[in-house]
């Protein structure tokens, strides 16, 4: 017989945001254990929630990234359940009226092109974590992640293959980092995946038993453990080898198995209720027009923009639509230095080169565009030299800066002055005759030589096609 | 300076605050309520905290733990000092309280005073409210109290707060509703009323008798989740007697909960359950609308409402908060102001509070 | 209701009742049922249901992330701590 899969996502995305949910709190990750905590993250009495204004416009920007119908008036519910992770014993999320909901998100596959039904978006409060300590048999807890904001975005059971859920994934990881919701870091956990998943015999329409698979911390993982889980419903199915009950089961990527969770909400009865706190969200026109124009152009959309009309490369233009810091500081480049290819080149390598260097992603990029476009100029004009440009940019990094004051102010003008630069050709060759003898015997790198000298003696600021003129001028004149 | 105390539902950094549960018992708050903050600008001294029942639930304090605290709070108004006491009204206890020792409790519209810094029950009604000798001092220390605050989200804006307690209008009709407890109180409060010119009538309670079965669903659906978060783990009581964290869970709450908060927390928890939330839970915040809208339509009519605030003067071990509360729940269920006075209840609509101290100061001056 | 229902209901709740105080939480929901049946005899067909009692929207707050108080003085009252971690007997995932 031959099966197919039915597979649901539940995606959990912790927002980009300077502070939590619903305290003030900094939701950093990472920082000392317990050190980003208040009374009300740790579940004591007394503090009554305020919504961070910054959650509900991310999860409105979520919404309309993934094409969903936006609930005008949206609440917070309580769930209840006992986990050390959960100082309050309750998750405030969204339950009876989530932000967004009836969504589509297009993926591609080898297949083809297919559309994933989202069925709801909703806002809630992030748990602790826990660190299970071997010397002393115990289970530590740190809830400086408790009360974090997430999204969680729940799909409907469309995908059917370990290839599509990665292109879905990936997908959601584009739009939601273009739209700065998340910065969608798998290893970091700031985007989680649970598998629903469940096998049924190819052409029937009946769903067969769910499992619920958590824990996998990398698409790779993902992979793996759709396909392992799958081999195990048909076997079950097919030979018996186990009853399938629906359950949550644990990926371990060690060991390539899921294993049912024993501990975890045993009742399953998680209680909601409206939260009597937090009076509902009501989303004028005016905060729903607002958020709708400042979202991004789709990726694709951006890119075929920048091969079109701006003539870039499909290479360039691939890079810089993958992060959206490229693109803003593209886009603000090439309004000021009107050359798209000048200004993709710069970002994609100079910048890109510095990035690196401080082992910095694209989109912690801070560079002001206008500035590196203003940059831009200044080396097209021929006012300041390519190797002093780099230090302008350096510099960019660190602080934002006037590129022509900070020229200036540096000594990194081109200067026009020729007799400056004859007496330094002049100066350079009596230096080293050899050079120019095995220039004028068709040694063309013994130019070069003579001409980074030149440069050097003249800290960078010299147009290198007039250095270069004159340089051969004066040894055809020894 | 003037004296004034808070009972232990207020969270205070200076002293303890257990809630009159031996889950907390030496709980010290790293903040201070709003309503201590602001008493504390309005120049008062803070004297002291007296007892609560537990989670402040029960008829009048008697299931605080370490011992009956039944009318600690007219205990402390004893001592003439102090001007009066802040009461955190879940339940109707500092309203019963009053009624029967003859003291004034005044609990506002909701959203007219901070919870922020209060110990979570019933948070859709629960509220801060003044217990006194007289009106005038319940009206001078809510004065001091109102007032909208940033960390409190389910306020109204400040000028309405102010207003509420500020603004006194003529009462002329006033609807006394039957709850088949007519007792001597209410007579004698009739009476005034008439001396002083105010037309009443008696209608019937008619849905506000089951004010309080929806309230108890609400409210105990409500505790069952605050106190989820008592668990012997973060602060607070830790049984001695446990090996595993479910042990460490179940033993840290079976030790320090009593009786009456074990059965709300149960019966609140079963009017959330998946299987009776429909008909439970979402059953009672619909009714709650329907009392709502039965206070609206007499309030079109009526300037106040006149009931009783308790069924007898003192209370036995047979007597239960969860049917006495039939007087206290129709303005904890709707958030409405109520007033205790001369051992009745005066109820008004919304932000009326400051017009129902002045019909108490009316029933406080023909009387006695 | 059932006793089985209640013992689930301690387990939910991390409560263990004894039997003592069994009976007289059984005796407290049967008085219960007759609340419900109050309610029930009111109409709420067409009501809808009422969470808050006042009628406001939400109040948000900025983004802005502050830092008010200390670990230390968040563990004072804790039962047991190591490391500045809360400590619980070992969760068993």
């Amino acid at each position: 017989m031959k099966f197919e899969t039915v597979i649901g996502l539940e995606v959990h995305v912790e927002m980009a945001t300077k502070s939590k949910i619903f305290c003030s709190c900094s939701a950093e990750f990472g920082g000392e254990q317990n050190d980003h905590v208040c009374p009300a993250c740790c579940g004591m009495p007394g503090m009554l929630p305020i919504v961070n204004k910054n959650v509900v416009n991310l999860g409105m920007t979520a919404g309309m990234m993934l094409n969903c119908h936006i609930n005008r008036t949206t609440t917070f519910d309580k769930k209840s359940y006992y986990y050390p992770d959960l100082p309050a014993a309750y998750q405030t999320t969204q339950w009876f009226a989530p932000v967004a909901v009836n969504g589509t998100v297009e993926i591609e596959t080898a297949k083809g092109k297919k559309a994933i039904r989202i069925k709801q978006i909703h806002m809630e409060e992030d748990a602790g974590k826990l660190v299970h300590d071997d010397w002393t048999d115990t289970t530590l807890v740190d809830f400086n992640r408790t009360s974090v904001p997430l999204i969680e975005i729940v799909s409907q059971p469309d995908l059917s293959s370990a290839e599509e859920v990665v292109a879905y994934l990936e997908r959601l990881r584009s739009l939601l980092r273009f739209a700065r919701v998340s910065d969608c870091r798998m290893e970091q956990g700031s985007m989680r995946c649970d598998v629903n998943l469940s096998v049924r015999p190819e052409g029937t329409t009946t769903l067969g038993v769910r499992t619920e698979m958590k824990n996998m911390n990398s698409l790779s993982a993902i992979v793996r453990a759709i396909e392992y889980e799958t081999a195990r419903h048909i076997d079950a199915i097919e030979n018996g080898t186990e009853e399938l009950v629906q359950e949550t089961r644990r990926w371990d990527d060690i060991k390539g198995k899921s294993f049912a969770m024993r501990s975890k909400e045993t009742a399953g009865d998680y209680r909601y209720f409206p939260d009597p706190n937090v009076m509902p969200i009501v989303i004028d026109d005016a905060w729903y027009d607002h958020i709708k124009a400042t979202l991004p152009e789709f990726p694709e959309v951006k890119k075929a923009r920048y091969t079109g009309e701006l003539g870039l490369s499909d290479y360039d233009a691939g890079i810089l639509t993958d992060s959206r810091a490229l693109c803003d500081c593209f886009e603000a480049a090439l309004a000021v230095c009107g050359s798209a290819k000048e200004a993709a080149n710069w970002l994609i390598s100079d910048c890109m080169n510095v990035l690196n260097r401080r082992q910095m992603t694209a989109d912690q990029l801070t560079v002001n565009g206008a500035a590196l476009g203003e940059l831009i100029r200044l080396v097209t004009d021929g006012k300041v030299g390519r190797g002093n440009a780099k230090k302008i940019l350096e510099a960019m990094f660190d602080a934002d800066i006037a590129p022509a004051k900070y020229a200036e102010e540096n000594g990194f003008i081109v200067s026009n002055d020729t007799g400056l630069i004859e007496k330094v050709i002049k100066e350079a060759i009596a230096a080293d005759p050899k050079a120019v003898a095995d220039f004028k015997g068709g040694k063309e790198k013994a130019l070069m030589a003579l001409f980074g000298k030149c440069m050097k003696q003249l800290k960078g600021n010299c147009d290198p096609q007039v250095l270069r003129t004159l340089l051969i001028d004066e040894i055809n004149k020894a | 300076m003037k004296k004034i105390m808070l009972d232990q539902m207020i969270l205070t950094t200076c002293c303890p605050t257990n809630a009159g549960s031996k889950m907390l018992d030496g709980y010290v708050s790293l903040f201070d309520a709003t309503v201590k903050e602001k008493l504390t600008e309005a120049g008062y001294e803070i004297a002291g905290k007296t007892a609560v029942g537990e989670f402040a639930i029960d008829l009048a304090g008697e299931t605080c733990f370490g011992g009956d605290a039944t009318a600690a709070a007219a205990k402390a108004l004893e001592n003439d000092t102090v001007a009066a006491l802040i009461a955190f009204d879940v339940n109707g206890a500092p309203r019963r309280t009053a009624a029967q020792n003859g003291l004034v409790f005044v609990k506002p519209t909701y959203g007219i005073v901070s919870r922020f810094g209060t110990v979570p029950v019933a948070c859709s009604g629960e509220c801060v409210g003044v217990m006194a000798r007289t009106a005038a001092d319940c009206r001078e220390a809510l004065s001091a109290i109102v007032g909208k605050d940033e960390r409190d989200g389910t306020m109204h804006a400040d000028e309405v707060c102010k207003a509420a307690v500020a603004d006194t209008k003529a009462v002329k009709k006033v609807a006394l509703l039957k709850m088949g407890a007519d007792t001597t109180e209410i007579e004698a409060a009739k009476a005034k009323m008439s001396a002083n010119g105010i037309e009443i009538c008696e209608i019937d309670a008619g849905v506000i008798a089951s004010a309080n079965a929806a309230w108890n669903m609400l409210m105990c659906a409500e505790l069952c989740n605050n106190v989820s978060r008592y668990d012997g783990i973060k602060y607070g009581y830790r049984t001695k007697n446990y090996k595993s964290l479910d042990e460490l869970y179940t033993n840290s709450r079976t030790e320090a909960f009593g009786p009456l908060l074990k059965t709300a927390i149960l019966y609140g928890s079963d009017v959330l359950s998946s299987k009776n939330y429909m008909a439970k839970y979402d059953k009672a915040m619909r009714v709650r609308r329907v009392i709502a809208e039965a206070f609206a339509k007499l309030f079109a009519e009526f300037d106040a409402v006149l009931l009783p605030t308790v069924s007898k003067s003192a209370y036995t071990a047979e007597d239960s908060a969860f049917a006495e509360n039939k007087y206290t729940a129709p303005a904890s269920v709707t958030g409405l102001p109520a007033v205790v006075a001369d051992g009745v209840q005066l109820m008004g609509p919304a932000f009326s509070d400051g017009t129902l101290l002045g019909l108490a100061e009316i029933l406080a001056k023909e009387g006695k | 209701m059932e006793k089985d229902t209640l013992l689930l209901l301690e387990k939910v709740n991390q409560l263990r009742l004894t039997d003592e105080e069994r009976d007289d939480v059984l005796a407290f929901f049967e008085n219960a049922d007759k609340d419900l049946q109050a309610l029930n005899a009111i109409d709420t067909e067409q009501v809808e249901r009422m969470v808050h009692v006042l009628p406001i929207a939400t109040v948000v707050r900025e983004d802005v992330a502050k830092k008010l108080f200390t670990r230390d003085d968040l563990q004072k009252g804790a039962p047991e701590t190591m490391d500045g971690y809360w400590q619980v007997p070992r969760v068993v995932e």
